[in-house]
């Protein structure tokens, strides 16, 4: 339950922050933290112009999105305290919770029939499919550690055996935030803020949505953000008491989107045909993960 | 065993009655054999699947001696899947052969078969004899051919047949290799030889042996190459029974050989995952690109196989590490994902077929837009789509989630190569989930979602009731599976204690907390379908007085868009096949523009995807055996004088090394 609550206040400012950092960085005044906020706002106080070729999918796709991120929210734990759905082997239902928004989000931009909005479409497939062992390998290596298959067990029992499993949290803190960055199309795989639909991504499928829906994804975005935040500040804070963690996750969260900032401000985007490899690059780190973990429980010998 | 008799009787009635029936009555008779076939077969099950294994003893020939039929609980389970997966086939079929009335003695074969096919699926479950098992299993593969080549005329079809029919005598002598392997050495054609010959001898043998003689019928790779071939050249409903259950006796055989294993469990266990899971990838791979939708369809089962065989492998790691609930997850999730695998596959042929007879096309590149039309197919092929991704609500995600389970139960091992394995299929499999994603929004998206691409002779409509009707109670079926998976894992570890009992004795205790964890994801499953309705209500509510205005598609500045402007399925999946390109080999056939053509003529370009094994290994071997075969071409020379002295030449030898007591 607390997790679930940090996640909603850290996804109100998440976006913010990021957008805010950007401005600082390339020195212009730039709109406030709540900005994100209020288009959301305004965008559900909007009517909806719906194009004429799309069916029932491109109406139901948004909701079922925002739904499959809430319940991701749901499973997400926060140190000792469980989410509010955990069993064994959670996080296998939290990644396929999330595929099931994305199948929706894909098909809705395909409902369209635009010359466009496939071409998002079929890259966010391809991307999010070539991240998903990384984020399996990685829990997998964390699974084994442990002894433990939810993410609650497993992000408590974490630092009980050595500090080298700090180094661990380092390496697996990369995987995480550059799934986030893949999963939420931000750079240095895709730039949300391109101009020009041919080289777009995720901003590409959602040409058509307007009014409530554009809010739904926008909102589902900011918190798929804070998720990913929030499992990289379960990789440290262990079970340490609630008076270092909470403030412990803002920081994180913090300090997450202000390297996001800085990276979307100095970083050009990677050319669409070099993804793939960097995404690849990704599970390989998920190995190495994998062969520390085997290290320190001295299965090589 | 009176019944047993009554059942065969009955099948040659059905058969003999059906070439005078007209070709309206055959459909008929055909779905009520399977009734009371299923009936007899599934009153048998029901009760080997609640009690205990039932078993009758016929006295058989000289040749085959004894002939057991034993009905345990692994082929109650195996029977109880065919039965309904025949009746929905049966039905549909039933009005999917509606069109082709006028050809009366095809359909009259076809009805044959059909009934043939069902009979000798459900022998093939009961029957452990394995001269009898041999002679089943070809008349399962003869009257499936038969079945495939219904469209004759059409000499892809014919070809597909012909190929399959190699395939599957490939299939058989491996398998004949290992009854008689098992025969000499033991002295019995009787299954029960087989756990006593693998007491003695060396396991890998003969279990390699099986594994590729069952896993041509299964298609694992490299021996799936009939089944892309075969599926789109058969109905719909043939395919979907080809699909739903027939590649499933592999399975069966595979499971029931297992089972029997007594040493080098993990060797082999870890050949099984290290072969399924590059069959799945393999399968998958190859479904993301092609746009021939039942092509595709049939590539997703070899996916589908190699995800059973992961649960299998596992399973089998699980009797050689001695821990009983690695047993019962692989197993377990390999018998569930045999289940579900068999619903939905079946769901999204059944209603491919609906597309086909509404189109009249395979090619997805000529649809587009059917939702508008068929609404009802779509939902379905939506829910057969979203539930092959192994994506929650659905049936699909329960066993993909045991099978994910044992993986990381697996992992408790201590040996390095199991580990690495295991991770490796934990990834791999992750990645068939993700490309199945890519695979079926492709597919629905380009068939049911945006406009038309091209215009069809007849403006497609949805199908009948009755074709519907077979398709939403498989849905029914896959929801149970989905909502009460309980039930059905209570089924399996039943099954899976009993069949470990003879030999192992494994107990179900942990499996069972997994099956409580599988019905809180069913709850968790609803938890979420509430939330989207609640957001749904609220869109609604805040909607409901707004202004909502229907326009053109934003074309990013271009106002006279025309439907071919549409994203394609290709390429929708190039970029992937593009990574991929030296296992996807793509064909391109087209005409360059030669450098003083200044009018260019009208060009056609044709690219095409072809199959890594087929194309590379499997057509070098074929042609160079055809090479050589070549050289002996006169003796098949057409005249029959020659063929007469063949035959003379045959007897006189036969005669002098019997005379001479070369041979006795």
């Amino acid at each position: 339950m607390l997790s679930f609550i940090l996640i909603i206040i850290a996804g109100l400012f998440f976006s913010g922050i990021i957008s805010r950092t950007k401005s600082i960085a390339s020195g212009r005044k730039g709109p406030g933290i709540f900005q994100p906020l209020k288009d959301v706002v305004r965008l559900f106080k909007k009517g909806a112009i719906y194009s004429e070729t799309t069916s029932f999918i491109f109406q139901i796709a948004p909701t079922i999105y925002f739904a499959s991120i809430i319940m991701a929210m749901l499973i997400v734990p926060f140190g000792q305290s469980k989410g509010i759905i955990s069993f064994n082997g959670d996080f296998v239902f939290f990644a396929y919770v999330l595929a099931l928004g994305k199948f929706f989000n894909i098909i809705s931009a395909m409902d369209t029939g635009s010359s466009f909005e496939g071409m998002g479409a079929s890259r966010e497939a391809l991307y999010s499919m070539l991240a998903e062992p990384a984020f399996f390998i990685l829990m997998g290596s964390f699974s084994l550690l442990t002894g433990h298959t939810s993410f609650q067990e497993i992000f408590a029992a974490l630092h009980l055996g050595s500090t080298i499993s700090y180094a661990l949290a380092t390496l697996a803190t990369f995987v995480l935030v550059m799934v986030a960055m893949i999963e939420n199309s931000r750079m240095p795989i895709d730039d949300p803020k391109t101009h020009l639909e041919l080289t777009m991504i995720h901003e590409v499928m959602i040409l058509d949505n307007s009014g409530f829906d554009l809010g739904l994804i926008l909102t589902a975005g900011y918190l798929k953000f804070a998720v990913y935040g929030a499992l990289i500040v379960n990789l440290f804070i262990g079970i340490v008491g609630y008076q270092y963690s909470i403030p412990l996750f803002f920081a994180i969260q913090f300090s997450m989107a202000v390297t996001i900032g800085l990276v979307e401000s100095f970083m050009a985007r990677f050319r669409m045909n070099h993804n793939a490899q960097f995404i690849l690059v990704l599970s390989s780190v998920s190995f190495l993960i994998f062969f520390v973990v085997m290290l320190i429980l001295g299965k090589f010998i | 065993m009176f019944l047993i008799n009554l059942f065969v009787a009955f099948l040659v009635v059905i058969a003999s009655i059906i070439p005078f029936l007209k070709p309206k009555g055959v459909g008929i008779i055909v779905f009520i054999s399977i009734i009371l076939g299923s009936a007899l077969s599934g009153y048998f099950a029901v009760n080997s699947l609640i009690g205990s294994q039932i078993e009758f003893i016929f006295s058989g020939s000289q040749v085959t001696g004894p002939i057991p039929i034993r009905i345990d609980a692994l082929s109650a389970w195996f029977i109880m899947i065919i039965n309904f997966i025949f009746l929905t086939g049966g039905f549909y079929g039933i009005f999917y052969m509606k069109a082709y009335r006028e050809q009366k003695s095809n359909i009259q074969l076809h009805g044959i078969s059909f009934v043939l096919l069902y009979f000798a699926l459900i022998g093939l479950c009961v029957v452990q004899n394995s001269i009898v098992f041999l002679i089943l299993w070809e008349i399962m593969s003869i009257s499936s051919m038969l079945l495939v080549i219904f469209d004759h005329n059409n000499p892809i079809t014919f070809k597909a047949g012909i190929n399959y029919l190699v395939q599957m005598h490939i299939c058989v002598i491996l398998l004949t290799i290992g009854f008689i392997w098992v025969y000499f050495q033991k002295g019995s054609f009787d299954f029960n030889a087989i756990p006593i010959f693998f007491a003695g001898n060396a396991n890998i043998g003969l279990f390699l042996i099986f594994f590729i003689g069952f896993g041509f019928k299964a298609g694992f790779i490299p021996f799936h190459s009939w089944l892309p071939l075969a599926h789109p050249a058969g109905p719909s409903h043939v395919s979907g029974i080809m699909s739903g259950v027939m590649v499933k006796i592999g399975i069966f055989g595979i499971i029931r050989i297992a089972s029997y294993l007594k040493s080098d469990l993990i060797l082999l266990g870890e050949i099984v995952v290290t072969v399924s899971v590059l069959t799945g990838l393999f399968g998958i791979l190859n479904a993301a690109v092609h746009r021939d939708f039942k092509r595709m369809l049939a590539y997703c089962t070899i996916e589908n196989i190699g995800i059973i065989g992961i649960g299998i492998g596992i399973g089998m790691m699980g009797m050689g590490n001695g821990s009983p609930l690695l047993y019962y997850l692989g197993f377990g999730g390999a018998l569930l994902h045999v289940l579900n695998h068999a619903l939905f596959k079946s769901l999204l042929f059944y209603s491919a077929g609906s597309i086909y007879q509404q189109t009249h096309t395979r090619n997805i590149e000529r649809l587009g837009g059917l939702i508008k039309f068929m609404p009802k197919t779509a939902i379905i092929f939506l829910i057969g789509a979203i539930a092959i991704g192994g994506i929650p609500p659905f049936n699909g995600f329960v066993s993909e989630f045991v099978i994910y389970s044992g993986l990381l139960e697996g992992m408790k091992s201590n040996s390095v190569s199991q580990l690495s394995l295991l991770i490796l299929s934990f990834a791999g499999l992750s990645i068939i989930g993700g490309l199945s994603i890519l695979t079926f929004t492709k597919t629905f998206g380009t068939i049911f979602l945006g406009n038309q691409r091209e215009k069809l002779e007849h403006p497609p409509k949805e199908v009948s009731f009755s074709m519907l009707l077979p398709q939403y109670l498989i849905i029914a079926a896959m929801l149970s599976v989905a909502f009460f998976p309980k039930m059905y894992l209570n089924l399996v570890s039943n099954l899976l204690y009993k069949m470990s009992a003879p030999h192992l004795g494994f107990e179900p205790f942990g499996f069972n907390s997994y099956s409580t964890i599988a019905s809180n994801i069913s709850l968790f499953s609803a938890v979420f379908i509430g939330i989207a309705v609640i957001i749904w209500g609220l869109r609604y509510f805040v909607m409901r007085n707004k202004i909502q205005i229907s326009q053109q598609t934003w074309g990013c500045g271009y106002v006279v868009p025309n439907t071919k402007m549409q994203y394609t399925a290709k390429s929708f999946s190039k970029p992937l096949g593009k990574i991929l390109n030296f296992l996807l080999i793509e064909k391109k056939q087209f005409e360059e523009i030669k450098p003083g053509e200044i009018f260019p003529s009208k060009r056609n370009y044709v690219s095409n995807y072809f199959d890594f094994f087929e194309h590379r290994f499997i057509s070098n071997i074929t042609k160079r055996l055809v090479y050589t075969v070549n050289y002996f071409k006169f003796i098949q020379n057409g005249m029959i004088q020659s063929y007469v002295i063949y035959g003379i030449v045959f007897i006189v030898v036969i005669f002098v090394i019997t005379a001479l007591s070369i041979i006795k």
